[in-house]
Parts: structure tokens; sequence; C-alpha cells
């Protein structure tokens, strides 16, 4: 049999296909067992597991830090999802209007969003720190300095500008590639009909580009549910809890207040919310574009 | 006749149409400004940081001195955390790039039993939370006894199903032909991976590469959890200690966070326009 044949057997595309799955049952199917047995088990890190029913869920509801965590993420997300959304949507419509340095203007933004979470959240730290760069500014130009670190809100604020500042880029160019995909003749016909500007926006541009609004909700979704780095580190999930994110409150609860199982349990609600999340929103707002 | 082209210039746009580009332009400089503030506090000293403006001060890479000789005093091994995510994250990369690029070739290019539902499979990994996955990850490294140890950091990224479906996703679109001449001349698998589907599918290794490099490079709450031996840290976690403790050293720290993000920011630029494509790639 030649060597070039062999290559394109059946049996070896299993093989390859199959070390992937050896890899998996490890490091996804294993962990993932294991996190199903500790939400209804007794176990703190060092003895037996002991099977305990729905211990940990009456355990879990009756946390009031889980319950502050889940309430942050809708803290966040009323704050984080307009300037994300907003912003790259503007983006998206700018970057339209640019016709020079277009990859530099793009990757200007994109650049927030590859480098490091833990290195800006620490830059970040210092210039909302109340006699930092950007309190300086606020002084000099307003004459007032914003209370970053100490007052609730504002902390959440200063949490979901520096999320925006790395993700705006991204979700701005997925649009921006649906803006690319919208025939121009539907303009045309919309401006030979003198339709408005806003409802062109409205009626046409918007609609046109609802998969990628769709998927800009999603992501916006997720990242609300899984911020960890720049809460631990500008806040520190203070003060008094605001900033206490649910994969904070899980992380302390697994590893501070050594109650794995119910860390565990959390996890499962967490995911399960943001899941479900996500499922109402694509049916309240996912539309079929078809062109006739 | 320059004025008749800036006259041309002008006219290209409506006035909102300037306004929107001069924002743009504006805005994008604007996002570049932590940057710039985080480079320049690092080369200041601590006492300056605060109260001088961007470009004043007294600039040298004292900081930096300070970082990789004096921190060794304050049990803070900057140097060896810088080589240990190096070495993490590149070996992770490397994983990552020939399993995706061999299992991705399999799934888009080999006719194998239950191909689908192996695809499907991998969809299914892909929506699963991964937040569910870091305290049973915790217990299974803790079994394996590789608590405090690169393998703790390595094993569990070693292989990404997202990798082999981007890869696979992107070797689908290739002509069978130049498969076909290949085998004909008798090339073997390696020859066809490394000489004919690489070089063609250059955007997708590159952001799958950029992305996992990343991934690795800046991952701060798993090692968090599984490394404590301060020696053993990654630059990320050992930079995040040094600030909860010696956060006052303001300059030393932007200095640890310049180390932290330059391999991203350098990466990123040499590797732009494949990323640029691999992105509208992603988001058909």
């Amino acid at each position: 049999m030649r060597l070039a044949d062999k290559f394109s057997d059946p049996q070896f595309g299993a093989v390859l296909a199959l070390s992937y799955l050896a890899f998996s049952a490890v490091f996804w199917a294993y962990p993932f067992v294991w996190l199903l047995i500790l939400s209804v088990s007794d176990w703190r890190f060092f003895d037996a597991p002991t099977f305990s029913g729905l211990h940990n869920l009456f355990v879990v509801l009756r946390d009031p830090e889980f319950w502050t965590g889940l309430w942050n993420v809708i803290r966040f997300f009323a704050i984080f999802f307009p300037i994300a959304f907003l912003g790259s949507l503007g983006f998206a419509f700018g970057l339209q209007q640019v016709r020079h340095g277009k990859a530099f203007v793009a990757l200007c933004f994109l650049l927030a969003n590859i480098s490091s979470g833990v290195a800006f959240s620490l830059v970040f730290k210092k210039l909302f720190s109340s006699t930092g760069p950007i309190n300086n500014i606020l002084f000099a130009w307003f004459g007032y300095r914003i209370p970053w670190m100490s007052d609730p809100n504002f902390a959440m604020l200063a949490i979901a500008l520096v999320v925006s500042w790395k993700f705006v880029g991204y979700y701005g160019l997925i649009l921006y590639s649906g803006l690319q995909t919208v025939p121009k003749d539907i303009y045309d016909a919309a401006l030979l009909d003198h339709t408005p500007p806003l409802t062109r926006l409205f009626r046409i541009t918007l609609p046109m580009i609802n998969a990628q609004l769709i998927m800009v909700l999603v992501f916006t979704i997720l990242v609300s549910f899984s911020i960890f780095t720049e809460a631990y580190l500008i806040t520190g999930g203070g003060p008094l809890d605001s900033t206490n994110t649910p994969m904070m409150v899980i992380y302390e609860t697994a590893f501070r207040r050594l109650q794995p199982t119910h860390a565990a349990m959390m996890s499962i609600i967490v995911a399960a919310a943001s899941y479900a999340l996500i499922r109402v929103m694509r049916v309240l707002f996912e539309r079929e574009v078809k062109l006739a | 006749m320059i004025a008749t082209k800036l006259k041309k210039l002008v006219q290209a746009k409506t006035p909102v149409g300037w306004l929107a580009t001069c924002a743009i332009y504006g805005l994008a400089i604007t996002w570049l400004y932590p940057f710039a503030w985080m480079v320049l506090a690092s080369l200041k000293p601590t006492a300056e940081v605060y109260n001088t403006n961007l470009f004043e001060g007294h600039l040298s890479l004292d900081n930096y001195v300070f970082l990789f000789g004096s921190a060794e005093k304050l049990h803070r091994p900057f140097l060896g955390a810088l080589g240990i995510s190096f070495f993490v994250a590149l070996t992770v990369t490397v994983s990552v790039l020939i399993t995706s690029a061999f299992i991705g070739y399999a799934l888009a290019r080999i006719k194998f039993p239950f191909r689908d539902k192996f695809r499907d499979f991998l969809l299914l990994q892909m929506v699963v939370p991964t937040m569910m996955f870091t305290l049973p990850m915790f217990v299974l490294i803790k079994q394996l006894g590789l608590i405090n140890s690169y393998g703790a950091l390595i094993l569990p990224s070693a292989m990404s199903g997202w990798g082999i479906f981007m890869m696979s996703q992107s070797f689908r679109g290739m002509p069978e032909d130049y498969i076909d001449a290949a085998k004909l001349d008798r090339a073997n698998i390696y020859q066809i991976i490394f000489n004919i589907i690489a070089p063609l599918n250059k955007s997708i290794i590159a952001i799958v590469a950029l992305l996992t490099f990343t991934g690795a490079w800046d991952n701060f709450m798993w090692p968090l959890i599984v490394i404590s031996d301060i020696n053993k840290m990654p630059l990320s976690v050992l930079l995040a200690t040094f600030s909860k403790q010696y956060g006052v050293y303001a300059g030393p720290v932007m200095a640890g966070a310049v180390l932290q993000t330059l391999p991203l920011v350098i990466l990123f630029i040499l590797f732009r326009r494949n990323f640029l494509a691999g992105m509208s790639l992603t988001l058909k």
C-alpha cells in the first residue's frame, strides 16, 4: 500500500478524531461528571464525597453572597450593554465613512481586545484611582472628581468602561462585517422613495444586520456572566461587594470558604442562568432575514 | 492643482461624514491612551507617576532594573516568571496548532465513520459554558498530582475543539486539486499539511495561534488556583500578587504590566494582516 493512500484512509481519520475524543474524555467529560457529583455531595477537598441530595441547592439559595453576585450581573449588564452596543454600532458606522487608514483604525481598537487583561486591569486601577489621571482631567475641566473606587455605582461603571474599552472594537468589527453585506440597491430604492434617515436605520439597516446584532448581544451576556480578572484586580469585589461577580463568588466559595460543593452548585445555576437568558433574548430578538 | 484636489477631497463626503471620520480617528488615538500611559508610567520614578503630565518627568529604565534585580529580594522572581509564561504559552500554542491542523484536516478531508457526529460534538463543546469547568478541573489536576506543576497549566489546554473546528472550516474551502496533485506525487500527510495546506491557510492559522497564545499567556484565574508556589507562577499571577502587596510601587508595577503586554502587542502587529483577514473570515 502506498503511503499517500494510507493517509486518506478512513481509519487514519478515525484515529485522529479518537485522539481528540480521548483528550475530551479526560479534560472535559470527566470534570463535567465530577461537577455533577459534587453538586449533590458533601465534600471539603480531603474526605470522600458523600451524597447529600439537594442540600447544596438550599444552602446556595440562602446564601446572600450568591444573590449579590447574580444581582451584580444585572447591574453590570445594565451599564455595559448600552455602552458596548451603541459604542460598537457607532464604531461600525464610523468605520464605513473612513476611506484611508481603515486597517489602522480597526487595529487601534482591536489592540485593546488582544492585549493583556491582567496588565490593563492594573493600569486602569491606577488611571481610575482618586488622584489618578482620569480624575485629574475631570477636575481640570469640570472642577470635580468622581469617587470611582468608593461609590458602588461608579465602581461598577469603572469596570464596565474597562470591559467596554476591551470589546467595542471586536463587536464593532462584527457589526461592520454585517453592514458590508447589506445590498446597496435597497438604499438606492429607499432614497428614491425619500425615506428619512432614521426610518432607513430602523427599517433597513438594523433589521438587515440582525444576525450580527444577536451575535454581539450573546457575547455581551456571556462576558457579563464571566467577569473575573477585571473585578478581582481593579476593585477586589468592593466597595461592599458591589462589584462581586458570580465568578468571584464561586472562586471565594470554593477556595477561600472551602465549600467546593456549594461552588459546584453555584456554577451550574449561573451557567444555566446565562444559557436561559441567551435563549430568551434569541427568541425575542432573532429574526430571519429574507430578501424576496 | 492642489486647490482642486483639496476641493475634491472636501466634497467627497457630507459634513456629517467628515465629522464621523474625524471622530473615529480621534477615538482610535484615545483608545491607545492607556497603552501610552502605561509605557510612560513604567519609565518614570514612582513619585512622578501621578503628578506629571503624560510626556513630562524623568524617564529611565530604573523600574525594569528594579523588577529584575531588587524584586528578587522581595521573593518576586520576575525573570523566571517571564520564562515560565513563554514556556507555557509557546508549548500550548504549538500543541494546539499541530493537533488542530491534523484533526482539522481529517474532519475536512477524510471520510471516516461518524464524522458528522464528531463535528456535532465539537459544536456542543463550544456552547457549554466554560465557567462550569474550573472547579472540577481543579479536582482532576489534584487527583493527577499536578498542582504546582507546569503540567497543570499546559495539559488542560493542549488541544482545542475550537481550533479544530476553525481549521477544518478553512480547509474545506480549499480546492481539492492541490491535495490530489500532492497525493499523486506521493506526498505524505506531513508534507501535505506543512507544504500545501499551511501556506494556503495562513490567516486561520495566524488567528488560532494568536488567540491561543493570548489565552495561555494572559490566563489569570486558572494559574491563580493551581499554582501557589511563587517560583512556578507565570507572569500574570506573579504580577498580580506583586501589585497586591507592593501596589505603592506604581512604577515597577507598570513595568511589569508592560512586560505582560509587550509579547501580545508584538505578535498582534506582526500578524495584523492575517488577523484582519481571519476576522472577516470568521465573521462571515
